[in-house]
């Protein structure tokens, strides 16, 4: 569950947001510049609130006015980055595996479910391919694998599929759908696409400026 | 057609074949002078495996001393905003830009036993004496390669987009984890680079090693001081051990060969 009233700041930019999310998946639509990939960094932890409080599944987790913040790598989050993030020197499986790794668990054990859950996105014939010779579109289902595959608590969508062919943008909507459904997260999808927001959100937010 | 850009005047092209020539002359002279019939026997005597031996252990220590307080330095000059960055980084270049001489001078103003600003509570808490000890040697050859190390990982790390770590925070990635998992292997060429230029530097080390820890063979008699040594007496030696030296540096820069010449040559 996802509880935010207060301020996100980016640099010069600031806005107020009251949200309330709880286990259902949120669509966030809105122009450009209207805070909603900040709105995303800030539940994730990777900006601080400007005032107000977020909670995390009924747990504090940022109130500057008690100068409260938990660090990103303690609120279990999925979260897939608008320009996907994969780390240039690991393979889409390793990759896609990395969420695990870094919590501890052996890395043969990691790459196999890491395999499980490429395959199920499509990708899993790109497993040992090297990051950076991804396409566009096999690089983002990957990022959705690795944002999926820790058990998170809350998951956080920044344009998934942006940059997926229309052709096979369907299956991956559903299968999104059913993976969150199926962790029973609270879910915030950012997208400019209103079918994906359509066919994965169970809500939509509308932030214009 | 060539473009006007792209053409290079015939005077510069003389110049720079004169270049090629005043850097190459050198090291066609000493492979002139290398005995080649003894070159073995030069190299496996005493005086000679001595200086090797404690060239060996005193650079690759100097170069681990190096990482251990390079590394964090480089990170806060790549990564943290603070007032005194700028002298802090004219700090880290001074090494390379002092006389060695000067530096060992400096050295020891700081740990000479005698008049040492830290050298006498060395010695009379602890019993330690830097001076003319191999530590000596270790000390001066980490203070002339840190800046290598330094300045190689910096650039690396400030080359290294903070949006990885960013996303390895939210997988659950403790900082250690960040930096074991990300931040090296995004690294290694850097790091790799900086320790060879830092090895290969200690490696030949000569001014502050000499003035601060001395000539004494078979404890603070590294390979450049053996050198300098058999000049006097010993000429064919002098050339074995300074053929070893270009050697091993030509190795050096050939498994550089993609992190520098490799750059400049594109």
């Amino acid at each position: 569950m996802i509880s935010l009233h207060g301020t996100v700041v980016a640099g010069e930019f600031s806005r107020s947001f009251d949200l309330e999310i709880g286990h259902e998946i949120v669509g966030v639509v809105g122009q450009n510049g209207t805070g909603k990939t900040s709105l995303l960094r800030t539940i994730a932890g990777l900006s601080a609130l400007g005032s107000g409080l977020l909670s995390l599944n009924d747990v504090m987790t940022d109130c500057p006015a008690e100068r409260f913040f938990v660090l990103p790598e303690l609120r279990n989050i999925g979260m897939v980055f608008q320009d996907h993030a994969l780390m240039p020197f690991l393979s889409a499986v390793d990759n896609a595996a990395l969420p695990l790794v870094v919590r501890g668990m052996k890395r043969s054990e990691a790459r196999k479910l890491a395999l499980e859950l490429l395959e199920q996105f499509g990708v899993a014939d790109v497993a040992q391919q090297m990051a950076p010779t991804l396409s566009g579109g096999q690089s983002q289902r990957v990022a959705i694998a690795r944002a999926l595959i820790g058990n998170p608590s809350v998951v956080l969508l920044d344009e998934p599929l942006s940059a997926i062919d229309e052709g096979s943008r369907n299956d991956v909507r559903l299968c999104i759908r059913e993976h969150l459904n199926r962790l029973g997260v609270s879910a915030l999808v950012v997208s400019h696409d209103f079918a994906d927001i359509d066919q994965i959100c169970t809500r939509i937010e509308n932030y214009t400026r | 057609m060539t473009t006007v850009g792209s053409r290079t005047p015939r005077f510069v092209q003389v110049s720079a074949a004169l270049g090629v020539v005043f850097l190459a002359l050198p090291v066609v002279g000493l492979l002139r002078r290398v005995s080649w019939l003894t070159l073995w026997d030069q190299l496996t005597q005493s005086s000679s495996r001595d200086a090797l031996r404690i060239s060996l252990y005193a650079s690759l220590s100097a170069t681990l001393l190096a990482l251990i307080i390079g590394l964090p330095l480089a990170w806060c000059l790549a990564r943290m905003q603070f007032r005194l960055r700028r002298v802090v980084r004219a700090l880290v270049l001074l090494p390379m830009v002092i006389p060695p001489v000067v530096g060992g001078v400096a050295l020891l103003g700081v740990y000479g036993k005698t008049n040492g600003l830290l050298g006498g509570v060395l010695d009379s808490l602890f019993g330690i004496q830097l001076t003319y000890s191999i530590w000596g040697v270790i000390i001066a050859e980490a203070f002339v390669a840190m800046p290598f190390l330094v300045l190689a990982l910096e650039g690396g790390l400030r080359s290294i987009n903070t949006r990885y770590e960013e996303a390895a925070a939210v997988m659950g990635a403790s900082d250690f984890a960040r930096f074991r998992r990300v931040v090296l292997p995004m690294l290694r060429p850097s790091l790799v680079a900086g320790l060879m230029l830092a090895w290969a530097r200690a490696l030949g080390e000569f001014g502050a090693t000499i003035t601060f820890a001395g000539n004494i063979e078979g404890r603070t008699q590294t390979t450049p001081l053996a050198v300098y040594t058999m000049l006097e007496s010993n000429h064919e030696g002098a050339y074995a051990l300074s053929f070893l030296l270009v050697a091993v540096c030509v190795a050096v820069l050939i498994g550089l060969r993609d992190k520098w010449i490799g750059g400049i040559s594109r």
